[in-house]
């Protein structure tokens, strides 16, 4: 038997699983606030748009990394390869967000009169089935975020990603990053209600992180348990200095301190701005850092 | 229908790579990449001077459950009536899901460079004009016409025994069943369609 680093998919291949989930989550956590707790409509308008351009890059480094880009349609064939169910629930992502987001942008001065292109009709109905554009939104981000892990767990010989439990820590993941950038975003935001929403960004994001661990502790004890290549490939990450210090540390750990602590002792003033703005950023580089170091200690089990 | 199988003879395999040099003259694989559709692998183990040679030729299973069918969103992966996978090169993506799929690592990408390289090499005979993922092909095309596959034709030991795994009168079958050959990592449940006797 010998392991061997699978020499397939690479950082690009990372950074769409990233950029992916985190548009899906995106939409679908600002799509749930936007139901439960009445979001500011500029700030959710530039969230789903800003969600369906990571999509869009993601999936743009995903056709650059194909042989043939150009047959991408033709991956509408097959119902048993996740990829098949990738394309629909993107498309699906997509066609939600455009719904959800052209009576959000109603609220921006500039653009009403590009929205008011579309006839009334249609528009109305668009606003009329706004919260329901919501709901199925945020079904079609969790889709998304969800698919980014059961993509890469659909390889029987390489142990470490053929497990349930990554597809979990992947959309667990995917939503903290959502939630990362909405934090972000609300910081920016001039509402009067934004820091309302931050602490309840912060709150949940610290949930998922704490999740997040979870996870993988049972994740990486269950590789260390199993006596196949997810063992070499647990124990490899364990020696990435990147991945213990830049994810695990930076990435989990930094974030969750620095959030737990605005949570209990930060009145979210604007002197306390740059910490919530660094601690989102290390989120989402956390996010990255994951997939491409997961992607990376991805070993085949050759009977060779 | 034939359910076509392989039984490899690890006890007369000499590593001579003729396998290798014959496919990739019948299948226009890009050996200048240093990519086979089938392949020896040569590796040495223990330490001296108790060090043994290990030769393992291999190439794609055509599993009856197949992984890479499954990952390939195309369909471009598909398996013929008798039982071997082959590759639509118009459907192929290359989105390398089957490569990443496969567990015997049998495919390989046939690139823009390669395909750029077999045209000038083959001219109008290159059967390779666009960029997909490849692999072995059980030699369909040679197998139709009644003869065994490029590599088994060749074999100098006769390690590689090609034929119908459900003809009780095909050697095949008889080592298939025999409990002598076995396949790589039955453990997966991939059930593959190449056996192996130990050396």
């Amino acid at each position: 038997m010998s392991f061997v680093h699978q020499e397939v998919w690479h950082w690009q291949i990372a950074t769409y699983l990233f950029l992916g989930g985190l548009g899906g989550a995106t939409f679908a956590i600002g799509a749930i606030l936007h139901l439960f707790e009445g979001c500011d409509r500029k700030m959710l308008s530039i969230a789903v748009l800003s969600g369906m351009g990571f999509m869009g890059i993601g999936t743009i480094f995903l056709l650059a990394d194909m042989l043939q880009p150009m047959k991408a349609l033709y991956a509408l064939t097959n119902p048993s390869s996740w990829i098949f169910w990738g394309v629909i629930f993107i498309n699906f992502y997509f066609l939600m967000a455009t719904v959800y987001v052209i009576p959000l942008l109603r609220s921006w001065p500039k653009l009403v009169l590009i929205v008011e292109i579309i006839p009334d009709p249609i528009l109305d109905l668009m606003e009329r089935f706004n919260r329901l554009a919501a709901l199925g939104g945020s079904a079609a981000g969790f889709l998304v975020a969800i698919y980014t892990g059961l993509l890469i767990s659909a390889a029987p010989a390489i142990s470490f990603w053929n497990t349930p439990a990554l597809p979990l820590l992947f959309v667990i993941s995917a939503f903290s990053t959502g939630a990362a950038y909405l934090l972000l975003l609300s910081t920016f935001s001039k509402n009067d209600y934004a820091h309302k929403i931050s602490e309840k960004l912060e709150q949940l994001d610290a949930g998922l992180i704490v999740t997040e661990l979870i996870i993988l502790g049972a994740y990486f004890n269950f590789a260390f348990f199993l006596p196949t290549g997810a063992r070499a490939s647990a124990a490899e990450l364990f020696e990435t200095p990147f991945f213990v210090f830049g994810f695990m540390g930076a990435g989990l750990l930094l974030p969750l301190a620095i959030e737990t602590y605005s949570i209990f002792f930060s009145k979210h003033s604007k002197q306390s701005a740059g910490v919530v703005i660094t601690a989102s950023l290390l989120v989402l580089l956390g996010g990255f850092l994951l997939r491409y170091y997961v992607l990376h200690a991805g070993l085949y089990q050759y009977p060779w | 229908m034939a359910r076509y199988g392989m039984v490899m003879d690890m006890r007369a395999c000499v590593g001579c790579q003729a396998c290798m040099a014959a496919c990739s003259m019948e299948n226009q694989t890009p050996y200048w990449s240093e990519k086979f559709r089938t392949h020896v692998e040569d590796s040495a183990h223990g330490e001296y001077p108790n060090v043994r040679r290990e030769l393992l030729p291999r190439l794609c299973m055509h599993c009856e459950n197949t992984p890479c069918l499954s990952a390939c969103p195309t369909g471009a992966t598909y398996k013929t009536e008798d039982g071997i996978v082959r590759i639509n090169y118009d459907r192929c993506i290359g989105c390398y899901a089957c490569m990443i799929a496969c567990p015997y690592d049998a495919r390989y990408p046939y690139d823009g460079d390669d395909v750029e390289k077999a045209e000038a090499l083959y001219g109008s005979d290159c059967s390779h004009t666009m960029p997909h993922v490849d692999k072995c092909s059980f030699c369909e095309h040679r197998v139709k016409s009644g003869l065994e596959p490029a590599c088994a034709a060749t074999c100098p030991t006769g390690a590689r025994i090609f034929g119908d795994l459900d003809d009780p009168n095909s050697e095949v079958h008889k080592l298939s069943v025999s409990g002598i050959a076995r396949p790589l990592r039955a453990e997966l449940g991939t059930s593959p369609k190449v056996f192996y006797i130990p050396a």
